[in-house]
C-alpha cells in the first residue's frame, strides 16, 4: 500500500484515512462492549480501551511500513 | 465514636492520624492527582507535537489545559466540541481567504456576521456546546488573520492548527482516561446520595415548614441550580460509554422527580408561611396535624439500608393512602378554600417524596447489584430558555469589538493589531459564557499581566540558560504547568487561569526553535493585553441589561408560560415546564444581573407560574376525564388567561370573582369534581396571598 493517497485532489498521508475509519471502529466496538456489560469484567476500562484502538490503529500501519 | 477522654493515648493518636489521612485522600489527593494528570498530558502533548515537527507546539500544550477536567466525561465532552468548533472555523477560515481575500470590506462585514453568529450561539446553547460555538469563531482569527497578506498559505496553516489542536486533544483524554480516571457517573451516585439525605432531612422537619422565619437570602441560584447542573453533568456522561443507557435515564428520572418534588415543598412553604399570617391558628393546626404522620415517618428510619427502605416505603404507602380520607371539621368556612389548596400540596409532598424515594432505592439497587427493578422506557425532556435579547445583546458586541479592534489595526498599521483583535474576539465568545462577565474579564487581565511577566521569565533566562533539548524544556516548565493545573481545579480563579493560559502560551518560547527577541516580545504582549482591554470596555458600554428589564422580560415569559397552559396540549409534561422555568432564572441570575432582592422575587414568580400552571393543565385533564361540560370552569380559565395576558387590577377582581362563583357551585354538586375545587382553590390562595405573582411592578427594583 502506498505511504501517501489522493482524495479528491488533495494529497495526504495513508494513516489519516486509516485513522477516521479506525476511530470509528473504535467507537462502535465500544459501545457494543458497553452494551454488553463487558466492562464490568474488565480491570481498568481506560487502559482496555487504549490498548484496544492502539491495536486497531497498529494493524493497517504495520501493514504499510512492513 | 467514644470521646478520646478515655482512651489511650497512642490509640486516639492513630485514630487522628488515621482520619486526616483519610479527609486528605478524600479533599486534597484529587487536586494532586489532576495536577499530575493535567501536567502529564501537557508534556506528553509538547514531545508528541515537537517530534511531529509541527508549527506551534504551544497550540498542542495550550489544548490539553483547555479541554482538562476532573472527570473524563468532561474531557471527552469537552474535546469533541473543541474538534467540532476547530473544524467548522477551519473552513470558514478557508471559504473566507478564497472568497474575499481581494476585498477588505467584504471581508470585515462576514468576519463580523461569523463572529456575532458564534457569540449568539455561544449564549443560547448550553454547556460544552457552547464552547464548540466560541471555538467555531475566534479559530477564524487565529487561521485567517495571520495570512491576510499571504492568502496561499491558509491551507499551511489550517492543517498545522487542526493538527495541533488534534494531538492535544488526543494527550488529554487518553491521560485522563488511562492516570487514576475518575468518573463522573461516581460522582453523580455521590451527589445524588447527598441530594437525597438533605431532602430527607428537610421533609422531616417540621419546623422548616410551621413557623419558619422569612429567610431573605434563599438560595435562589442553587434551587435552579441544582437541577440545571445535574442535568449538565447527566448531558456528559453520555460520552462515557461505560455509563449505561439505563444508568442515564434513572439520573435523568430522579432529577426529575426532585425537581417536582422540590417545586411542591417549596410552593407549600411559602403559602404555609402566608396562611400564618393570614389565617386563624385552626388552620395552622390542621395543616400540622395533616403534615405530622408523614415526618413521624421519615423520622422513626434510623438509616439506609436495605431494609430501612423497605420500611419506610411501605409506611409511605399506606400513609398515602390514608392522608386522602382526612377531612378537617372544626374549619371556618372562608378559611376553607385556603386549608383545602395547602392540603392539597401536602398530599402532594407525600406523593412525590413516595416516588422519588422508589427511584432512587431502585437506582440503589441498581448500582450496587446491577439489578433493574423498575423498567424505565421514557425518556425525560429538560427544556432550557434563553431570552433573545441576551442573545442580540451579545452578538452585538461580539461584532462591535471585532469592529472596533479592526479598525484599530487597519487605522495604526500595526503589524501585531491582528493579536488585538484575536484577543479581544476570544474574550468576547468566551467569557460572554460566563457569570459575572466584567469581573471574569478583570479577573483574566490579572492572569494576563501575571502570565507575561511568567513568560518573561522564561524566555529570557530560564530557557536560554537551562534548556538544550526538549527533555530539559520538559523539565524546566512542569512547575508552571503544574502551578496551572492546580488553578483551573479553583472554580474562584477561572478568569484567572483563563488569562494566564491563554498570554502564557502565546508569549512563551516553547518553540522547535529558540526566535524570541525582547522587542517582539514586547509589542506582542501590549497588542494582547490591548485585546483585553477593548472587550473589557465592551463589557461596560454594551451592558444596558438593567435590573427592571430582566425583571420584566421574566414576567413577561413566565405569563406566557401560564396564558399557552390555557389551550397546550394535554400530554404536555410537566418535566419540560419546570425545567424550561429553573433553566430561565439560572441564565438570568448569572447573565442578567438580577440582585438578590430581585432574584428572590424571581423565584416567588416562577414557583406561583408553576403551581399556577400545573393547576390550570391539571383542571383541563380532569375535564377531559370526566367528559363534563363545566361552562363555570371554562369560564375561569378564560377569566385566567386575560387576567395574564393583561395584568390589571379589575380583570384581577373579576378572575377572583369567577372563582369564588365556581367553587361555591362546584361544592354542591357531586363528589367527582373535588379535583377541580381543590386546584381552583388553589390558584385563588395563590392569588390572595402575599406570595407575588409574575406581574412587574415599577418599585421592586429599588
Amino acid at each position: 500500500m502506498p505511504l501517501d493517497i489522493t482524495l479528491y485532489g488533495i494529497q495526504m498521508p495513508t494513516l489519516l484515512p486509516i485513522f477516521v475509519i479506525v476511530a470509528i471502529l473504535q467507537v462502535t466496538v465500544d459501545s457494543i462492549i458497553a452494551e454488553t456489560g463487558l466492562y464490568r469484567h474488565v480491570w481498568h476500562p481506560g487502559l482496555f480501551k487504549v490498548a484496544l484502538f492502539v491495536c486497531f490503529f497498529t494493524l493497517p500501519c504495520l501493514y504499510i511500513y512492513h | 465514636m467514644l470521646p478520646s477522654k478515655v482512651m489511650p493515648s497512642s490509640q486516639s493518636l492513630a485514630i487522628s492520624v488515621k482520619n486526616t489521612f483519610e479527609e486528605w485522600l478524600v479533599k486534597d489527593a484529587p487536586t494532586l492527582i489532576y495536577m499530575a494528570k493535567a501536567t502529564i498530558a501537557a508534556l506528553l502533548a509538547m514531545f508528541v507535537s515537537m517530534t511531529l515537527t509541527l508549527a506551534d507546539p504551544r497550540t498542542a500544550m495550550f489544548t490539553t489545559f483547555i479541554v482538562m477536567q476532573p472527570q473524563s466525561g468532561l474531557v471527552f465532552s469537552k474535546s469533541y466540541y473543541r474538534v467540532l468548533g476547530t473544524i467548522a472555523g477551519v473552513i470558514m477560515s478557508v471559504l473566507m481567504i478564497g472568497a474575499f481575500a481581494q476585498e477588505p470590506k467584504l471581508f470585515i462585514f462576514f468576519f463580523a456576521i461569523w463572529i456575532g453568529i458564534t457569540t449568539a450561539a455561544g449564549v443560547k446553547y448550553r454547556n460544552f456546546q457552547s464552547y464548540g460555538f466560541v471555538l467555531a469563531g475566534y479559530t477564524l482569527c487565529i487561521v485567517a488573520l495571520p495570512v491576510i497578506e499571504q492568502p496561499m498559505e491558509i491551507f499551511q496553516i489550517a492543517t498545522s492548527r487542526f493538527s495541533e489542536v488534534m494531538v492535544g486533544i488526543l494527550c488529554a483524554t487518553v491521560v485522563s482516561e488511562v492516570l487514576f480516571p475518575r468518573k463522573l457517573s461516581d460522582s453523580l451516585l455521590s451527589s445524588e446520595r447527598e441530594r437525597f439525605e438533605n431532602v430527607f432531612a428537610s421533609l422531616g422537619n417540621i419546623s422548616s415548614l410551621f413557623g419558619a422565619q422569612d429567610t431573605k437570602d434563599v438560595d435562589v441560584v442553587k434551587f435552579s441550580s441544582g437541577v440545571v447542573g445535574v442535568h449538565a453533568i447527566a448531558v456528559n456522561s453520555v460520552f462515557e460509554s461505560a455509563t449505561d443507557k439505563r444508568n442515564r435515564l434513572y439520573l435523568e428520572q430522579l432529577n426529575l422527580e426532585f425537581m417536582h418534588l422540590s417545586t411542591t415543598f417549596h410552593s407549600l412553604k411559602n403559602i404555609i408561611r402566608d396562611i400564618e399570617l393570614r389565617a386563624s391558628a385552626s388552620t395552622v393546626d390542621a395543616l400540622k396535624e395533616l403534615y405530622t404522620p408523614f415526618a413521624k415517618v421519615l423520622q422513626s428510619i434510623p438509616k439506609f439500608n436495605d431494609a430501612g427502605f423497605v420500611d419506610m416505603l411501605n409506611q409511605l404507602k399506606e400513609l398515602k393512602e390514608s392522608t386522602h380520607s382526612q377531612v378537617p371539621i372544626n374549619l371556618k368556612s372562608d378559611e376553607y378554600d385556603t386549608f383545602n389548596s395547602a392540603a392539597y400540596l401536602v398530599t402532594r409532598v407525600v406523593e412525590e417524596y413516595f416516588i422519588y424515594a422508589n427511584s432512587y432505592y431502585a437506582y440503589i439497587k441498581l448500582k450496587s447489584s446491577g439489578k433493574v427493578s423498575k423498567e424505565l422506557t421514557r425518556v425525560v425532556r429538560f427544556k432550557t430558555h434563553t431570552d433573545n435579547v441576551l442573545v442580540a445583546l451579545a452578538a452585538l458586541r461580539g461584532s462591535g469589538v471585532l469592529l472596533v479592534t479592526m479598525a484599530f489595526w487597519l487605522l495604526s498599521g500595526w503589524k501585531y493589531g491582528t493579536l488585538t483583535i484575536t484577543m479581544s474576539v476570544v474574550i468576547g465568545l468566551l467569557i460572554g459564557t460566563l457569570p459575572r462577565p466584567l469581573d471574569a474579564v478583570m479577573n483574566f487581565l490579572k492572569g494576563a499581566v501575571s502570565a507575561a511577566f511568567v513568560a518573561a521569565l522564561y524566555d529570557f533566562y530560564i530557557v536560554p540558560e537551562y534548556t538544550t533539548d526538549v527533555y530539559t524544556l520538559g523539565l524546566v516548565i512542569i512547575p508552571v504547568f503544574a502551578f496551572v493545573g492546580w488553578m483551573t481545579t479553583r472554580p474562584k480563579w477561572t478568569g484567572f487561569s483563563l488569562g494566564f493560559v491563554f498570554l502564557f502560551f502565546s508569549q512563551s518560547s516553547f518553540d522547535l526553535y529558540y526566535k524570541i527577541d525582547p522587542t517582539t516580545f514586547m509589542e506582542t504582549t501590549i497588542a494582547s493585553l490591548l485585546g483585553v482591554s477593548f472587550a473589557g470596555a465592551a463589557y461596560i458600554l454594551v451592558n444596558f441589561w438593567s435590573c427592571s428589564l430582566s425583571q420584566r422580560r421574566v414576567a413577561k415569559v413566565l405569563r406566557g408560560q401560564i396564558v399557552y397552559l390555557c389551550n397546550a396540549p394535554l400530554n404536555l409534561q410537566r418535566g419540560s415546564l419546570e425545567s424550561l422555568g429553573r433553566d430561565m432564572i439560572q441564565q438570568f441570575s448569572t447573565q442578567g444581573r438580577l440582585n438578590n432582592r430581585s432574584s428572590r422575587l424571581v423565584y416567588e414568580w416562577l414557583l406561583t407560574t408553576l403551581e399556577i400552571g400545573g393547576a390550570i393543565m391539571r383542571i383541563r385533564k380532569n375535564l377531559n376525564r370526566l367528559e363534563a361540560e363545566c361552562k363555570l370552569v371554562d369560564q375561569t380559565l378564560e377569566a385566567i388567561k386575560e387576567y395574564f395576558q393583561t395584568p390589571t387590577e379589575a380583570l384581577k377582581q373579576t378572575l377572583l370573582d369567577s372563582l369564588e362563583s365556581t367553587i361555591k357551585s362546584l361544592h354542591v354538586k357531586q363528589k367527582e369534581e373535588i379535583h377541580i375545587i381543590a386546584q381552583l382553590s388553589l390558584i385563588k390562595t395563590i392569588l390572595l396571598s402575599r406570595v407575588s405573582i409574575p406581574v412587574f411592578k415599577e418599585d421592586s427594583c429599588r
